[in-house]
Formats: structure tokens, C-alpha cells, sequence
């Protein structure tokens, strides 16, 4: 049960946060399908940016002197550099589709084609091979929380709750999980929230009341772009081995459909993505599931094929959108440039 | 006030194209002075006349997998930097999915930079291989995990023993007091190599069990491994078999390793590496189950050059512990449940033919002292 939870958190929360980084896009009026682009390019960044500080010998005395707090710091730190540099990549987009007033989509595209595409190109500089790993090392051993890093005995019983939350996890998961709830209560509670969502809705009537339609959208796509590539980085960190190749698995894309099933509100996605999260896992891990403590490896004994396991999460995804997609609503204004001269 | 801009974001850019060049030349400026190590040899380098001698055709995955590919090409490095001759390694085109044509014209583009011999990786290659080497008749091909063709006397296949130190793994990891293990494979169960592989691991840790009384289970896969690189999936599986109780598991399968090393980082527990000596990849290594990759891709290259093809053009070289070809690495020993005498001593036996490994992966089955859930 332990390992279920952990698993499908760390499948759920990237999925989440990226989401999340549709809905704030979104929400102020445009569409934002680069988000698989600004994933690879976040992943790539944090990757890159973890390689060179290793290369240059930052916290390897932390990390040879068992300082984990340090190292917990870095992680943070590799986070903050990959959403910076998605918040900028992103600004392509805004710039295309609020200045320019192109179009959404195919702006989100070409930024869709152009990442992994440049992604791949500097990893080729930089790393002679088609992906960028760690300069030493490897994810789990620099950043992962376990039992021991907290100071308790390797066989020491924390509890339920000890174990699942404490040990073999990541710090970048809480983070993010503390991220969403934030900037979901943002986008709810707040004077900039509720004129960011008016701009998705009805821009020429917050025009009239004084809001800069411009720079909310800015906005929007800046947190959107920062959001996803950090959701980039954590993607890479916890199911990647903290390296980068030009390649998220289509995560990027699935979040606009988690989004959309999660009907563009909070709640929802991080519902959805759980489900998305728990069958991910069921799929990979089947084989040695024992989901009530008892021994039998119950799944693995019914004797389904693989296949179907594998399949699962996509099957699911499809059966949800069939049934919700009925009571779904976009942001009214999503896709059309701002034009003040249309009233 | 915009071209001004244009002109700062163009400079902007020939700058960090400039910058990231020069950080990739780096490294390989310095290694020119370094000693015969292959890691130090750059794996690119520019010939005065455009022309090169050697040329290497990777196998699926990349160059630098840290494992086949790369323990090939080490070979490769090795020898042009010895013998002073230029080298230069090919990519066959879209990646995982290759085509025949894809490798052929690989190894075309090879013999047309004025390739003498091709060194080319893996047993995918055949079919390219074969027309390859029938329309260039006067360059040389190396068949690396192969076999020969009727006719063609500029290829020789070779391979590998890989039950032998397979099982060497095998016998080594349950010695070590561990009795739940795993193998995770690449290629899908169509890599002979692989096969021969996971057959040998499990008749040595089976031997092995036997001796000691114990019993051994195993969790035998080939899921996600039919591209031999790294996957969230894989990290999961293998998470998944670690967190059951699982202790080592044997990464068969190039660029796999990164997944189940990380994996096992996470669970403090034990991978057995592949191909080459994984011990400086992760601490959480044991032992690796090696080839002597670069050794025989120096060997068939020295025949290669002083006139002994004969020996091995058009025929199969079939290399085990009695060429040296195969074992654990003793250099970067770190079992303590199995010592390196007793280590050699078994390999002895081995080249002896005291002690009988099958290579016929069909065979695989449990054992009275070993379990083997397949999970597929």
C-alpha cells in the first residue's frame, strides 16, 4: 500500500502541477498546448543546471558530509532555475500570441517542435550522446529522503504514516503539492485571481474596468510557463534518474488532458491526475503489488495480460473524458487575441 | 529600436552557441597528451584528409550507453590511437527504430569516407551487413554479437560466450548471501546475447543455491527493455520487485542500467552490471557480468592489419573463458561471501570443462533449488 501511494504520487504530482500550468494560461485567455515544450525544455534546464554545479564542485563536500539539508537546498535551488527558465521560454509564446496576436495554436506547436529539437542539439554539444545525466552520482542518492537521511534506524518502524510520507520520497513532491494548493487559492481568493480569470472570460469588460488585459495575459502564461518547466524538472528527477533526452513521455500532453477532464478547476485535476497517477503505476508495477498487506500478489495472480494493465490509464482517460466532457467548460475568451477595438 | 534588438538577440545567440562549443572541446583538447585510457581518447576526431580508416556502426542505443556500444567503440579507440589511424563512429538513422536501410546506409557512408575495416555492433545488423559486404568487397567488416556469412569472406562473426560469465554472476550473487533476485533483459527475449545471458545467470545462481542448501527465487523479466534504454516504467517495475523483497537484480541490457541503478540507489539494494565493469557507474553495483568487448575488438583489428584475416574472415569466433573473453571483474572486487581465488578457480573449471554451462536458452526452466517467476 506504502509503495502504491508513493508511486502514484510521484507519477500524479508532475501531471498536477503541469495542469495547473495549463489552467492559469488558459484561464486568462490563452491556449497554452506548448506545455510538453516547456517541459522538456525545464527538465533540460534543471538537469543542466544540477550537471554544472556538480562539475564546478558545488555541494559535493554536502553531499560527502552526509548534509542533507544542504542537498534538500540544491534540489530547490535545480526547481527554481527550471521554472525561471520556463517562465522565459515560455514568454515565446506570449509574446507571439499577445503582441503578435498569432495564432494560439500554432504558436503552442512550433514551441512543441522547436524544444525537443533544441533540447537535443545542446545536449549533443554539450554531453556527446543523446542524453544528459548527472556529472555523479544518481538521483536517489543525492536527493531522495529516506530513513537513514532523517537520522532513524535503517529498520526503524516510523508508523503508516511515517513510512510513506517520510521515507523514499522526494522533497520536490511536497513542494509541489504546496505549490498547486497555493496558486490554487490565488486563483480563487484574490483580487489578481479574479481579474486573471476575467481576462479569460470576457477581456473587453475588464479592459473597461481598468485591468491591462496585456499584462494579465502575460502573467498567466508566465506562471503557466513557470509551472511546467518545473513540472519538467520533478518529472525528471523522481521517475527519470534526474536526466534529460529531448523526451517527457507525452506528460506534457496528457496534463492538457487531465486538465480538460478536471474541467479547468483545481479540484478536479488533482483528482484526475491521481487516477492517471494510480493506474500508471498498476500498469508498471502489477507484478509485485500486494495492495492489502496480505501477501498475495493479487493482481498478478488473476491473470490478465500485461497488456491490458498497460493499457489501463489510457483506457481510463478516454472513458473519463467520454462521460464529463459534456459539462466541460473553457474559458469563454481562450484562443481569440485581444483586440480593443472589438467591443 | 527594433532592429537594434534583432541585432542584440542574434549576438546574444552566436555568443552561447560559441560558448557551449567551446565547453565541448574542451575535454577533448586536453585527453591528446593523456595516456592510452579509452576514456580520455575524444571520441570524435578530424583526419587531415577527410578520410577514415576505422569506422564504427553502433547498435541500438546510444554511443555512450556505458555498455555495449561504448565498450565496442573503447576497442575501436583504443587500437587507432595505438596504431596511429583515423576512426570516426556512425549512427545508423532514426534511433531505436532502425531499419535495415538505415544501418546499410550507415555502413555505406562508412566505406565511402574511406572506411578499411567496419566495426559494426550488435546482431540486428545482419541483414545490412550482408549487402553491405557483398557490394564492398575490399573493406573488412568486424561482426560484434554475430556470425559469418556463406561467401563472404570479409566478414568474422564474432561472439560470445555469455552463459559463461552469466553464470559466474549468478553463482557470485548467491554466494553473497543473497537468495531473491531478478533479471531485468533487453531486447524483448530476441537478443541472443541477452538470452544467453540470463540462461547462464540462472544456472549459476542455481549451482550455486545447491551447494549452499538454500533456496533461490527469481523474478525473470524482458518488459520495457526492447529499446535498451531507460524508462520511468522500468524504474517502477523495478522499484516495484525491490520493495517486495527482491536484493539484486542483473540490469541486462545497455542504458537500462540507469533505471534499475536507481532504482536500487533508492532501496539500498544491489544491481549486477553488463557487458563492461559498471562499478564506477553506481554504488550499488556488485559485480558486472563482462565481455571483453574491447579486447576482441583489438584482436580481430590486429588480424585485420597484419595479414592474418584468414583466421577469421568468413568464419565464426565463438569467445568464451578460455579466450579470455569473458568474466567478473577482479580488479573492482568487492564480494566478500566469494573470494577472487575462488573465483578463478571456478573459471578454471569453467575453461577446463569441468563445469558444463548449456547456451541453449530454451532450456530455461526452474530448478529444484531455484523459482523463476517470469513476469511478462
Amino acid at each position: 500500500m506504502t509503495f502504491l501511494i508513493q508511486q502514484t504520487l510521484i507519477y500524479a504530482v508532475p501531471l498536477m502541477i503541469v495542469a495547473l500550468a495549463g489552467v492559469f494560461s488558459e484561464r486568462s485567455g490563452i491556449i497554452n498546448l506548448a506545455l510538453e515544450g516547456i517541459m522538456i525544455f525545464g527538465a533540460f534546464m534543471g538537469v543542466l543546471f544540477v550537471n554544472l554545479a556538480q562539475t564546478a564542485g558545488w555541494f559535493v563536500e554536502a553531499k560527502a558530509a552526509g548534509n542533507w539539508m544542504a542537498l534538500q537546498g540544491f534540489e530547490l535551488l535545480a526547481m527554481l532555475v527550471a521554472a525561471l527558465m520556463g517562465a522565459i521560454f515560455s514568454l515565446l509564446l506570449s509574446f507571439a500570441s499577445v503582441n503578435l496576436r498569432a495564432d494560439q495554436t500554432i504558436g503552442g506547436t512550433a514551441l512543441n517542435l522547436l524544444a525537443p529539437a533544441l533540447v537535443l542539439f545542446f545536449i549533443r554539444l554539450i554531453a556527446n550522446q543523446n542524453t544528459l545525466q548527472m556529472a555523479k552520482g544518481d538521483a536517489a542518492s543525492w536527493f531522495m529522503i529516506k530513513k537513514t537521511t532523517l537520522g532513524f534506524e535503517k529498520n526503524a518502524d516510523l508508523g503508516f504514516l511515517g513510512n510513506t510520507l517520510l521515507h523514499k520520497v522526494y522533497l520536490a513532491t511536497y513542494v509541489c503539492i504546496l505549490i498547486f494548493i497555493v496558486l490554487s487559492i490565488i486563483l480563487y481568493k484574490t483580487r489578481f485571481g479574479l481579474r486573471l480569470r476575467s481576462c479569460g472570460e470576457n477581456p473587453q469588460a475588464a479592459d473597461s474596468l481598468g485591468i491591462n488585459v496585456h499584462k494579465m495575459r502575460y502573467a498567466g502564461v508566465s506562471i503557466s510557463g513557470a509551472l511546467a518547466g518545473m513540472g519538467g524538472f520533478v518529472y525528471s528527477l523522481t521517475t527519470a534518474n534526474c536526466t534529460s533526452n529531448g523526451d517527457v513521455a507525452g506528460f506534457g500532453f496528457l496534463a492538457l488532458a487531465v486538465m480538460i477532464f478536471g474541467n479547468w478547476r483545481p479540484l478536479n485535476i488533482a483528482g484526475a491526475s491521481l487516477l492517471f497517477g494510480l493506474f500508471k503505476c498498476v500498469a508498471a508495477a502489477y507484478s509485485s503489488l500486494d495492495i492489502n498487506g496480505d501477501g498475495v500478489k493479487m493482481l498478478a495472480k488473476i491473470g490478465i495480460s500485461s497488456h491490458v494493465y498497460r493499457m489501463l490509464p489510457y483506457i481510463i482517460t478516454l472513458l473519463v473524458l467520454a462521460f464529463t466532457s459534456k459539462g466541460s467548460r473553457a474559458p469563454k475568451a481562450e484562443g481569440i487575441p485581444y483586440d480593443k477595438g472589438m467591443r | 529600436m527594433k532592429k537594434y534588438l534583432a541585432l542584440f538577440l542574434c549576438l546574444c545567440m552566436m555568443v552561447a552557441l560559441c560558448s557551449t562549443m567551446a565547453l565541448a572541446e574542451e575535454p577533448a583538447e586536453e585527453a591528446e597528451e593523456a595516456a592510452l585510457i579509452a576514456d580520455d581518447i575524444p571520441d570524435e576526431m578530424t583526419s587531415a584528409d577527410g578520410k577514415y580508416e576505422l569506422a564504427f556502426v553502433t547498435d541500438v542505443g546510444q554511443l555512450k550507453d556505458k555498455s555495449f556500444n561504448q565498450g565496442t567503440f573503447d576497442g575501436v579507440k583504443l587500437f587507432a590511437a595505438a596504431n596511429d589511424l583515423s576512426y570516426k563512429y556512425y549512427q545508423p538513422a532514426n534511433g531505436d527504430q532502425a531499419t535495415d536501410d538505415d544501418r546499410y546506409d550507415a555502413m555505406k557512408a562508412a566505406a565511402d569516407n574511406g572506411a578499411k575495416v567496419i566495426v559494426c555492433a550488435g546482431f540486428m545488423q545482419g541483414n545490412a551487413l550482408a549487402k553491405a559486404a557483398a557490394e564492398f568487397t575490399d573493406v573488412k567488416f568486424v561482426f560484434v554479437d554475430g556470425w559469418s556469412f556463406e561467401g563472404l569472406d570479409n566478414i568474422a562473426g564474432i561472439a560470445f560466450k555469455e552463459e559463461q560469465c552469466g553464470y559466474l554472476a549468478g553463482y557470485a550473487t548467491v554466494k553473497e548471501g543473497f537468495t531473491k533476485l531478478g533479471f531485468c533483459g533487453g531486447g524483448g527475449g530476441t537478443n541472443p546475447a541477452c538470452c544467453r545471458y540470463g540462461y547462464g545467470f540462472v544456472q549459476g545462481a542455481a549451482a550455486a543455491a545447491e551447494e549452499m542448501g538454500v533456496h533461490v527465487e527469481m523474478n525473470y523479466s524482458w518488459l520495457y527493455g526492447s529499446s535498451f534504454s531507460a524508462s520511468p516504467e522500468l524504474q517502477t517495475l523495478a522499484n516495484g520487485w525491490y520493495e517486495d523483497g527482491t536484493e539484486a537484480i542483473f540490469a541486462c541490457g545497455g542504458s537500462m542500467f540507469a533505471s534499475i541503478s536507481a532504482a536500487a540507489s533508492a532501496n539500498d539494494c544491489a544491481v549486477i552490471g553488463v557487458d563492461v565493469d559498471q562499478s564506477f557507474e553506481s554504488e550499488t553495483v556488485i559485480t558486472s557480468a563482462m565481455k571483453g568487448l574491447s579486447d576482441s575488438v583489438i584482436w580481430a583489428l590486429t588480424k585485420a592489419y597484419d595479414g592474418t584475416w584468414d583466421e577469421i574472415g568468413g568464419k565464426d569466433s565463438s569467445l568464451g573463458a578460455a579466450e579470455n573473453a569473458v568474466g567478473l571483474p577482479v580488479a573492482t572486487w568487492s564480494l566478500t561471501g566469494w573470494t577472487v581465488e575462488e573465483y578463478e578457480a571456478m573459471l578454471a573449471a569453467i575453461i577446463a570443462g569441468d563445469i558444463e554451462i548449456d547456451d541453449d536458452y530454451a532450456n530455461l526452466a526452474s530448478t529444484d533449488f531455484l523459482t523463476l517467476n517470469i513476469v511478462e
